[in-house]
């Protein structure tokens, strides 16, 4: 009996997986590659007030890539910010419950690019080489963060998914592992964000 | 989960929001005046002792531990010689000025090479006003500059030998006077073009000590009529202690 309520409970298990398999491929059946499967909207995370762009997703959403034009106004932050960034995330763990997707964990790194003269990318010729070794134009971080979303289909969006992100810059980072009893709880601060599946 | 909820209120509780790492944000705003009110509100000394502190850029344990060293030293003031920050971030920002204020004295800032990049210099200017001040406390006189010539390409008129002429204009009652800025003259990032002009300035304007920073490394030299102190950083776990008592000037540097 218990044999029985195994291999039922496996048979469903097989045929969900191949229905959401199924489901996802066809969403992308037709779409080249480059197409995005889903679009982002952040609140802060060091790359602006408000920033938003399009993803792509592999492995069933389990590694994703986003890209994001970054904003903030001279009213919030007494300077305008243009911010250019790319994500990349692992999301390994995935929960079902009660019509909801949690992923419980997500790690990934960013790297942004701050547009404007007050920025370099690459050392300028004032300056010998090494003078600084890093450029106040790029910025890479490390995140880590979870999300939650459910299924909209009044419009016809696989899921729509809210998520948040603590983000360790650069500096907090070289900074928290050289004075950690200074910089202490001060490595993140937080993004808070919604992705639409489609 | 909870651990996400505890990490959430950890944020939450302490400036979660970060929109931009030069971002002009922040409770800090125009720290030298009121350090300034706080010297001019104090019964006025006739012997005082200040500390110079040097560069504190990635070197924040050490610093904290300098500011504990310091409060058995009894200071009046602090000053820091600059490089506060390493990346010149906001943040950084509030790490500097959160770690100087440790020490209950008043204390001035200079604006450092790495203060300045990206929106540092406008940064600087928010947290603590201007980079070339001056003020007068108990018949001495302090002079801050912006020495950084390198970081805006040796424009030709950094520093501000203009500005600094007229601040070091001989006053009444002034029986001392100590210039400070990040970058010595004679080392590489300082404009070749003004190190002589400088150099007699001070001379002829009766400069008594000239404070650096920069170099990292501590000397104390007499050049030209003046003396040239310039300060260890942070990790150099080394500070300047200096003792003021009518025309009679000690300085001292201080381990901890």
């Amino acid at each position: 009996m218990a044999g029985h309520g195994r291999l039922k409970a496996s048979l469903l298990a097989a045929l969900l997986l191949a229905a959401r398999q199924s489901r996802a491929e066809a969403a992308r059946e037709g779409s080249p590659w480059y197409v995005p499967d889903h679009a982002a909207m952040q609140l802060a995370g060091a790359i602006g007030f408000l920033s938003a762009g399009p993803g792509w997703s592999f492995r069933d959403d389990t590694v994703e890539a986003a890209f994001l034009l970054g904003w903030a106004p001279p009213a919030l932050a007494g300077e305008d910010f243009l911010t250019f960034t790319m994500k990349g995330q692992w999301r390994p763990f995935r929960l079902d419950a009660a019509g909801w997707t949690v992923r419980p964990l997500t790690v990934g790194a960013m790297l942004s690019y701050t547009v404007g003269d007050d920025y370099f990318a690459g050392l300028p010729s004032r300056y010998d080489r090494g003078y600084y070794w890093f450029r106040t134009a790029l910025r890479p971080a490390l995140l880590l963060g979870a999300s939650a979303g459910r299924p909209v289909e009044a419009l016809n969006l696989r899921l729509v998914e809210g998520y948040f992100e603590l983000v360790a810059t650069d500096y907090r980072l070289v900074q928290f592992v050289r004075n950690p009893a200074t910089v202490n709880v001060e490595l993140f601060t937080l993004a808070l964000g919604v992705k639409l599946r489609f | 989960m909870r651990v996400w909820v505890t990490l959430l209120l950890v944020c939450a509780g302490c400036g979660a929001f970060e929109f931009h790492p030069y971002e002009l944000r922040g409770p800090h705003r125009d720290l030298h005046a009121r350090s300034l009110e706080r010297l001019s509100a104090a019964e006025p000394k006739p012997a005082f002792r200040f500390a110079v502190v040097g560069d504190m850029q990635l070197f924040l344990d050490d610093s904290a531990a300098a500011m504990r060293d310091l409060e058995e030293r009894g200071v009046d003031f602090l000053i820091q010689m600059g490089d506060l920050t390493e990346f010149g971030s906001t943040q950084e920002y509030d790490w500097g000025v959160e770690l100087l204020s440790r020490l209950k004295v008043p204390f001035f800032v200079v604006m450092g090479n790495h203060d300045a990049l990206g929106k540092g210099q406008k940064l600087y200017r928010r947290t603590f006003g201007p980079e070339s001040f001056s003020f007068t406390y108990s018949g001495t006189r302090f002079v801050f500059f912006d020495s950084n010539s390198r970081e805006y390409g040796f424009p030709g008129d950094i520093p501000d030998l203009t500005w600094l002429k007229t601040a070091l204009t001989p006053e009444p009652l002034v029986q001392n006077t100590f210039t400070f800025s990040h970058v010595p003259p004679g080392n590489g990032d300082f404009d070749d073009s003004l190190v002589e002009p400088l150099v007699k300035l001070q001379e002829q304007k009766g400069v008594s000590i000239s404070f650096h920073g920069h170099v990292h490394r501590f000397h104390d030299v007499f050049a030209h009529g003046v003396r040239y102190v310039t300060t260890d950083s942070m990790k150099g776990r080394s500070y300047v202690v200096v003792d003021v008592d009518g025309t009679s000037v000690r300085v001292q540097r201080a381990s901890f």
